[in-house]
């Protein structure tokens, strides 16, 4: 009963849960222009591989709410977003001033395309998901009316693939190409912080050798663990030295989470516990409930955090994620999940 | 002298004498379904270890943590539930002379499930404490308005004012909920968890919560079998014995309320336990009252239990909870049983 579970999981479980093609994104070049060089002409590749050439540099943009953060963090401001939940709980649009940007969608698979295309977009922009062929807003199960979405403007944007760093990177060079100076002050800034919140994690996981980490959302009768293989943000994590663990046995067909009954939660003994922060404290209160919770050493021992689960999109984000993070590394035991 | 004409209701039937011998087999059959339930789910338990987790608890042990504190109150809590749900199925059967009534056409599950969205509507965050509380007093509250709204009138709770009270009670609450759902993200999530029964994560806090209503309503329902023979005669008969009905029906309703109020704040809803199983009761011991409730209660746990362990092996390493399990049983089920020529008459 997967695809029932969280909301908070939820929007991603459903926006992930069936690997099929999508129907909107190559719509997406049939808007294009010529794609001959000359004033004010745009020109853009997506990760997906689709060039998309317009007579004229896009401005009015809708973007996901997302990646209107990440646009916004190299100064490009869309007019419109949707989101994949109510803005005010989103933990991934915290901070993210939304003043005079308009609103077409607050729940998973339902954006309003009427009110979409009173706005004139010339650009569509939202992350690209490898595994669906889709990007959000245009995946399997959302709504067939908002999928027309995609009709409105081409769609383009950088993929959920293997790194956070290059999805923001994406941004950038969408931005760049959109007009932003994203080698100004601001920018260069939060990249350069970025660098070294990461360098410090590096330095935290490399002074910290043996220990491990399991990722993880409790939700209702079930402890989902995460499978770093397609959570971008762990797979960074991995590649920085932390020994995030790959559970052995991704769930068939939905493969991002690997599904435990509670009464096997004890399987995996991880030094360090990274619980969903899109839903904490409830899912720690639902794991705090189980009573095999403290068969759970790590959890026993009150080692444990949060982990930004597939929402990061900007540097500033990133950074303030990693140092948590970091810190979490260097007040943990390496010897906690051994005894 | 009324008694003895009240007692002849029950036909003698052929196998009579064997009834006490079946329902012992029924027993029989539930401690091994008990047993089951306790010693088979996803984490395989050797049987020394489940006999240490009852002689010699020791806390650290995970193996024995999971028997101990999360098999067993599911457990207690299938075999109670169902005990609830079987009889209280039966009393509606029998007090309303409706041969589909259960929990969830009197507005019982419609009412637990307003009770939370509204509880949660206006106090945000709610625990699972509070929603079970919820979900026993909305229960309670619907079961007695659909009784309150059928008494209306010169002859009282009839069988069929109960049947529309139960359904405009029913569509009442729902709609309720419905409102209060598409605009309020809060209550949204709260239903969602009471949308499916299921025996899972309910743990000791939910066992002692609940476990003593369901163990009254179940005593006390045990003992109304003679009255509800006198209500299977029909009203004018019940009356020309010296039944006062009314006063029957309306003690019936409150022992219902009990027993459905807590079986759902335990579990959610949980639909077809309470329809089916009567039926089989009476196709196992005939149409005597004294004999459908004790079978009733028995045969109600097996079913429950059963379509637990369903669950827990269906989807595996996943569970299945046991409300949905029941459906897609319990539909095919039941229509097999509507077609069985042995169904017996109210």
């Amino acid at each position: 009963m997967v695809s029932r579970t969280a909301r908070s999981i939820g929007a991603v479980l459903v926006a992930m849960s069936l690997l099929s093609a999508c129907a909107g994104s190559d719509t997406a070049a049939t808007d294009g222009g010529t794609g001959v060089t000359s004033a004010g002409p745009w020109t853009y590749t997506d990760s997906a591989g689709t060039t998309v050439d317009l007579d004229e540099t896009p401005t009015r943009i809708i973007a996901h709410a997302y990646a209107a953060a990440a646009l916004m963090s190299f100064g490009i401001e869309p007019i419109a977003i949707y989101a994949d939940g109510p803005i005010k709980d989103d933990v991934g649009l915290q901070g993210v001033d939304l003043d005079g940007i308009e609103v077409i969608g607050e729940e998973w698979g339902k954006i309003d395309v009427e009110r979409a295309a009173a706005l004139r977009p010339d650009l569509i922009v939202a992350d690209y998901w490898p595994a669906e062929e889709a990007h959000s807003g245009m995946e399997d199960g959302v709504e067939e009316k908002s999928k027309k979405l995609a009709e409105l403007a081409p769609v383009v944007g950088p993929a959920q693939g293997d790194s956070i760093v290059e999805l923001i990177e994406g941004y950038e060079t969408l931005a760049a190409s959109l007009g932003a100076d994203v080698d100004g002050g601001d920018a260069s800034a939060a990249r350069a912080d970025f660098e070294a919140a990461r360098d410090a994690f590096r330095e935290a996981a490399e002074a910290k050798p043996g220990l491990t980490a399991l990722a993880i959302s409790p939700f209702g009768d079930a402890y989902y663990m995460a499978v770093p293989k397609y959570a971008p943000e762990l797979l960074d994590m991995q590649s920085w030295g932390l020994d995030v663990i790959d559970p052995a046995k991704p769930d068939k067909g939905f493969p991002y989470w690997q599904t435990l009954s509670f009464e096997q939660a004890d399987s995996y003994q991880p030094d360090l516990l990274l619980f969903d922060d899109r839903n904490y404290p409830t899912n720690l209160e639902t794991l705090e409930a189980q009573p095999i919770a403290n068969s759970i050493r790590a959890f026993e021992a009150g080692a444990y955090t949060t982990w930004p689960a597939y929402w990061l999109h900007t540097y500033e984000d990133y950074a303030r994620s990693l140092r948590e993070l970091t810190e979490a590394i260097e007040a943990a035991d390496p010897d906690v999940g051994d005894r | 002298m009324t008694q003895s004409v009240v007692d002849r209701v029950a036909i003698p039937i052929r196998h009579a004498r064997r009834l006490p011998l079946i329902l012992v087999a029924s027993v029989l059959v539930l401690g091994i379904v008990t047993f089951l339930s306790i010693t088979w789910g996803a984490r395989s338990v050797n049987l020394g270890t489940i006999w240490r987790a009852f002689t010699d608890f020791d806390p650290a042990s995970a193996s024995q943590t999971v028997i101990r504190q999360m098999r067993v109150p599911r457990t207690v809590l299938g075999v109670a539930a169902g005990a609830a749900l079987g009889l209280s199925g039966a009393i509606l059967q029998g007090t309303t002379r409706n041969p589909l009534a259960d929990p969830g056409i009197m507005g019982i599950n419609a009412g637990a499930a307003a009770a939370i969205v509204v509880g949660s509507a206006v106090v945000t965050a709610g625990s699972f404490g509070l929603s079970t509380a919820l979900a026993f007093v909305g229960a309670g509250a619907a079961t007695l308005a659909v009784f309150a709204v059928a008494s209306l009138g010169r002859e009282g709770a009839t069988p069929v004012k109960l049947a529309l009270a139960g359904a405009a009670v029913t569509a009442g609450l729902s709609s309720v909920t419905t409102a209060l759902v598409m605009t309020n993200v809060e209550a949204l999530n709260e239903l969602r968890a009471w949308q499916v029964g299921s025996l899972a994560g309910r743990y000791a806090n939910v066992v002692t919560a609940t476990l003593p209503f369901m163990l009254v309503g179940i005593v006390l329902a045990l003992g109304a079998g003679r009255a509800l023979n006198g209500l299977a005669l029909g009203e004018d008969t019940a009356h020309g014995l010296g039944q006062r009905i009314r006063l029957t029906r309306a003690v019936a309703f409150a022992i219902v309320a009990v027993l459905c109020g807590a079986a759902t704040a335990a579990c959610g809803p949980i639909a077809f336990v309470g329809l089916i199983v009567p039926h089989l009761a009476r196709i196992a011991c005939g149409p005597d009252y004294r004999w459908i409730l004790p079978f009733s209660a028995v045969l109600a746990p097996i079913v429950l239990l059963s379509a637990d362990l369903v669950g827990r092996v269906a989807v595996a390493p996943g569970e299945l909870p046991v409300g949905v399990v029941l459906g897609v049983l319990g539909a095919p089920a039941f229509i097999v049983l509507v077609r069985s020529p042995r169904l017996k008459e109210l």
